[in-house]
């Protein structure tokens, strides 16, 4: 083996090839006692050439026997090498060198001694970028093996960016003394991947390619797709090799046909724009074709006038459809894979099909995680809405602008407040203080002379929204304002390539759950609740117990109201805050509210998880077209009413009565 | 024998003294008769108010009168402009590209002109072929029959969807709230066939009337909105006169009543809601041609808010009401907003209406449904009451 390398010099000079030869001779002797040549300045004389100018082609040769030499010295070597430091003296001798003004700072490639020397006579070697990759490659496996752990890291890396089938033995070498967990399973995945295409048997290939089926990255399935790749070719019978599937070309003629064209197996087409083209072309006397241009006005008349030209040899054939077809059904179209083995390919099939099963389960559970954060936003949104609505029946149009001033008070005290974890906990509070009074006011001026008018509360409340939102602009402008939230919700919960969720949309979940635990217990546990569903049930009733119905009311109102202020603050930290926003939930909450049931919180949260898990899914099923999904879930929410028109809880009795 | 309706509703001879009067005033003080008092496009922006009045009147019957709070109508209004605006956005393309195919040595093919109009048409989209909704857009006819029956046939699967399972009060007001969002966030979609957010533009060239001035096409708008409001008028006034607006007005008040009293109430919804779904279209059709532009955005569920809006500042419940709340609201609304009014110097601030005209509407419109419920018309009571 080494004999034959090192007798198959690239420039035969001479005197060159005979040393050569010799030390080939000596080498080969060496290699029976396995790398007795504890000298690397010997191995690099036998390529001395190659040392001093390697090219990319030739350069292999040279760095197979290093490696084969087991040398500790080779690694420093390759890295100086590479990095351009190691020195040719005026007898060849190769050294590491330190230049220094006129100096040169010499070390021995094997004993290490330094001397420091005249510069003259010595010659820097410098390797190009072809030849420094494939020197990088050849020291990934010594680096596979480096004491030092980031090392080690880049290394694998390196190969996972660039696998190549000659990593595959180090990398399985290094395996076994890999102090470093992560890093062992990292490499264990590597090699399973390395070996899966590159091993030497098909049995280890289709032994690796089968327990890739277990594995949901994305690495893993991109391993199995480059097994899997094809080629798509035409032919006049069906080919040799190992055939992916055979393909229809009546599935998209045109298509398929223009590959015969360009296999040259058939005429060009002629379609309408050849055909104009070729008559624009051959006009005489006012006729093209013998027929006179005024009649040429149809795909039939211009058909005839082209076969006319083509019958004179002007142009090439008119190939119709039914050319095309007999064309087409003459020849076979296949996709022939790449990898020659068909129980490789056939077990790679299986292995991608098991692993893009697994992962639609995860995008499932993915997909479930978006539909309960998408639900506790609109809970977030609609719970307010559905206190006001819901309890009181009073439609509050102005609820959005509640949630917008809700997010500016957020926006308004972080420009005071610089440290976002606490001005958010600051905002919070301001914000279901400020929104509370807001909805107190209102309650006050407005609604409370509008309790027998319901459908009239919704124009005052209208007049109120679009007063609040125009407001909003005058002071804060029509452009996105910022809502930053603090550091620690960056970020996603990464549980696998598929499923991750960001840290906010998980603040936003707790933010739900705690809102609804505090409004049911506001509702069911407190004296405030009492009166609430007393009032709610039968003012008349409640007032002659002593409650005071206009009190409650109010509360009601600013409570469903502060809610939206929080639901602002929320909202605000994942989406931007603009006077508009208000307006973007308004008609979402409302729908939340009706599909619910109201006058139930249960029902919110019934209408609020349906309306968020049906509106991911449906964008799951139309991924490119969000518009499309909304238009469907409003028409499905439509649809819903007719056969629930009271929502999915229902309140029964006496209470139900409007 | 029961007195003619207009006996009984004598609001009608006065409402169309008063529609000839104004008609026959901007016609004469238009550019088209040469006085050119009025200018053209304050002649377009009265058509248009007038269409808008039209679409009022219907609200006004399908919520003052019958008490179906619907939040939905300018979908209708809309899917009419879509309809004449298909035909006239293809009638135009049609006539510039056969303009500039007819330089070419060979006579195009039908095929070849219906991919260059395609092309013109549905170039902003990244599209070339016509959506099967195109089908008759080139037909005036079929077009002008779209805008009454696409309105209807939408109106009337909807109604008996919602009327038949007691859909009623806040629900059906968001249910219709729902149908124009979901209609409007259709047809922001590049492929529903309709240009996406681009909309239909171009409208206010009428194909074969190329040589036609915009004073001239605008008057002759203007004539048919005015007619179309007149005739709308008397019609909505002759349903809710007599014996099925009784029943109508029943059901506003009291519907289980009206429903044990042995009427099928649900059938009488039906068609005030379609009826006034295809005078809506009607009202959009013509709107639509004087805009000159309509997208998504026109049929979005703030415009169909703002249409209950000026019902109520109108004055529910009296035809003449909704005109003279739509007339006002959408006139002061275009003079403030379009810098009409003298900006107010406080001082301190200076109140630009550009900026404050929304909040001005805002606060009226708790003002009128606060103070004022039976809304402007509501004045006309103190003018005609008898002395008693």
């Amino acid at each position: 083996m080494a004999l034959f390398r090192g007798s198959r010099p690239k420039t035969p000079r001479k005197l060159d090839a005979m040393r050569r030869f010799l030390l080939a001779i000596a080498l080969c002797l060496g290699a029976l006692t396995q790398a007795q040549a504890d000298d690397l300045q010997q191995i690099l004389q036998v390529h001395a050439d190659e040392v001093a100018s390697p090219s990319r082609r030739s350069v292999g040769v040279l760095l197979d026997d290093l490696v084969a030499s087991g040398l500790p010295q080779v690694p420093r070597f390759l890295e100086e090498w590479a990095g351009r430091t190691v020195w040719q003296g005026p007898d060849g001798r190769f050294f590491f060198g330190q230049e220094d003004g006129d100096q040169i700072t010499l070390t021995d490639l094997d004993s290490g001694e330094t001397r420091i020397e005249g510069r003259g006579g010595f010659t820097q070697l410098r390797p190009n970028g072809g030849v420094r990759r494939l020197i990088g490659t050849a020291l990934v496996q010594y680096q596979l093996e480096d004491p030092d752990i980031s090392r080690r890291e880049s290394a694998v890396a390196a190969i996972a960016r660039r696998p190549a089938a000659d990593q595959l033995a180090p990398l399985v070498a290094s395996i076994e003394g890999e102090p470093d967990d992560t890093l062992r399973a990292r490499k264990t995945q590597l090699a399973t991947f390395l070996s899966a295409r590159f091993a030497d048997t098909p049995q280890e290939r289709i032994a690796a390619i089968d327990s890739l089926a277990q594995d949901t990255t994305v690495e893993a399935r991109s391993v199995l797709n480059q097994i899997l790749q094809t080629e798509a070719g035409v032919a006049a019978s069906e080919p040799d090799g190992n055939i992916a599937r055979l393909l229809n070309p009546m599935e998209a003629p045109d298509e398929y046909y223009a590959q015969l064209v360009e296999a040259g197996f058939a005429p060009a087409q002629t379609g309408p724009a050849v055909i104009r083209a070729a008559l624009e072309a051959h006009i005489r006397d006012g006729t093209a074709g013998g027929v006179p241009l005024a009649q040429l006005g149809t795909d039939a008349a211009r058909e005839r006038a082209y076969a006319a030209l083509s019958k004179e040899g002007l142009v090439p054939p008119l190939v119709t459809v039914e050319t095309r077809d007999y064309a087409l059904n003459a020849y076979v179209f296949y996709e022939l894979y790449d990898e020659p083995n068909a129980e490789i390919t056939a077990a790679a099939e299986a292995a991608l099909a098991s692993a893009e099963q697994r992962v639609a389960f995860a995008q499932a559970a993915d997909l479930a995680l978006d539909g309960l954060s998408l639900a506790s936003i609109y809970f977030l949104a609609a719970i307010g809405l559905a206190i006001t609505f819901g309890v009181m029946g009073v439609i509050n149009m102005a609820h959005g602008e509640f949630i917008m001033m809700g997010a500016y008070t957020g926006y308004v005290v972080q420009l005071f407040v610089p440290d976002y974890t606490l001005s958010i906990i600051i905002a919070l509070p301001l914000a279901f203080a400020v929104t509370f009074g807001a909805g107190v006011t209102m309650e006050r001026l407005v609604i409370r002379h509008l309790y027998h008018r319901p459908l009239e509360t919704l124009l005052a409340t209208f007049g109120i929204s679009i007063a609040l939102q125009q407001l909003a602009k005058n002071i804060f402008g029509t452009q996105a304002r910022p809502l930053t939230s603090p550091g620690w919700l960056d970020g996603a919960w990464v549980i696998s390539d598929v499923i991750q969720i960001s840290y906010i949309r998980i603040a936003i979940f707790v933010l739900a759950l705690i809102f609804l635990a505090l409004i049911l217990f506001v509702l069911k546990r407190t004296r405030l609740g009492l009166e609430v569903r007393a009032v709610t049930q039968n003012p008349g009733m409640a007032a002659s117990m002593g409650i005071n119905p206009d009190r409650i009311n109010m509360l009601t109102f600013g409570l469903g109201s502060g809610i939206a202020g929080i639901a602002g603050v929320a909202i605000g930290l994942y989406a931007k805050v603009t006077s508009e926003m208000g307006a973007d939930y308004i008609v979402q909450s409302f729908m939340t509210v009706v599909v619910g049931g109201v006058g139930n919180v249960w029902g919110t949260l019934a209408g609020a998880s349906l309306i968020g898990f049906l509106q991911k899914g449906i964008e799951w099923l139309n991924p490119s077209n969000t518009l499309a999904a909304q238009t469907y879930m409003i028409l499905f929410i439509i649809l819903f009413i007719q056969f629930r028109p009271k929502g999915i809880v229902a309140l029964k009795g006496r209470a139900a009565a409007d | 024998m029961r007195k003619s309706f207009i006996a009984e509703n004598p609001s009608v001879l006065w409402f169309l003294a008063a529609l000839s009067l104004f008609t026959l005033t901007v016609v004469l003080l238009s550019e088209a008769t040469g006085t050119a008092m009025i200018s053209t496009s304050f002649v377009k922006t009265l058509g248009k108010t007038l269409c808008l009045c039209l679409i009022a009147i219907a609200m006004d019957v399908v919520w003052g009168y019958c008490g179906i709070l619907s939040l939905g109508h300018f979908a209708f209004f809309g899917i009419g402009g879509y309809a004449i605006g298909m035909w006239l956005m293809y009638a135009r393309t049609e006539t510039i590209v056969l303009e500039s195919l007819q330089n070419q040595v060979i006579p195009p093919t039908p095929q070849e002109v219906s991919d260059a109009i395609g092309n013109q048409i549905f170039g902003v989209v990244g599209s070339s072929e016509f959506p099967l909704i195109w089908a008759f857009a080139d037909s005036l006819f079929l077009q002008l029959l779209m805008v009454v029956l696409i309105p209807g046939l939408l109106a009337l699967v909807f109604g008996w969807l919602a009327f038949r399972s007691r859909v009623t009060g806040v629900y059906l007001s968001i249910l219709t709230q729902a149908m124009t969002l979901a209609l409007s966030l259709y047809l922001f979609q590049n492929d529903s066939g309709l240009r996406g957010n681009n909309g239909l533009s171009g409208l206010q060239n009428i194909p074969g009337f190329e040589e036609t001035s915009q004073a001239t096409i605008s008057i002759v708008f203007f004539l048919a909105s005015s007619v179309a409001l007149g005739a709308g008028y008397v019609f909505f006034a002759w349903i809710v006169t007599g014996k099925m607006g009784s029943v109508i007005k029943g059901i506003r008040d009291n519907e289980a009543r009206v429903r044990f009293l042995g009427y099928h109430v649900e059938s009488y919804k039906l068609f005030v809601f379609t009826v006034t779904a295809v005078i809506s279209g009607i009202a959009g059709a013509l709107y639509y041609p004087q805009a000159g532009i309509i997208n998504p955005g026109e049929i979005a569920p703030i415009a169909s808010i703002y249409l209950a809006v000026w019902v109520a500042i109108g004055g529910r419940g009296r035809l003449y009401g909704a005109v003279i709340g739509a007339a006002f609201v959408s006139l002061l609304s275009s003079w403030f907003t379009g810098g009409g009014a003298p900006d107010i110097d406080l001082g301190v601030y200076r109140i630009q209406w550009t900026d404050w005209w929304l909040v001005l509407l805002g606060v009226s419109f708790v003002a009128v449904t606060l103070f004022f419920p039976k809304g402007i018309g509501g004045l006309f009571d103190y003018l005609v009451r008898k002395p008693s």
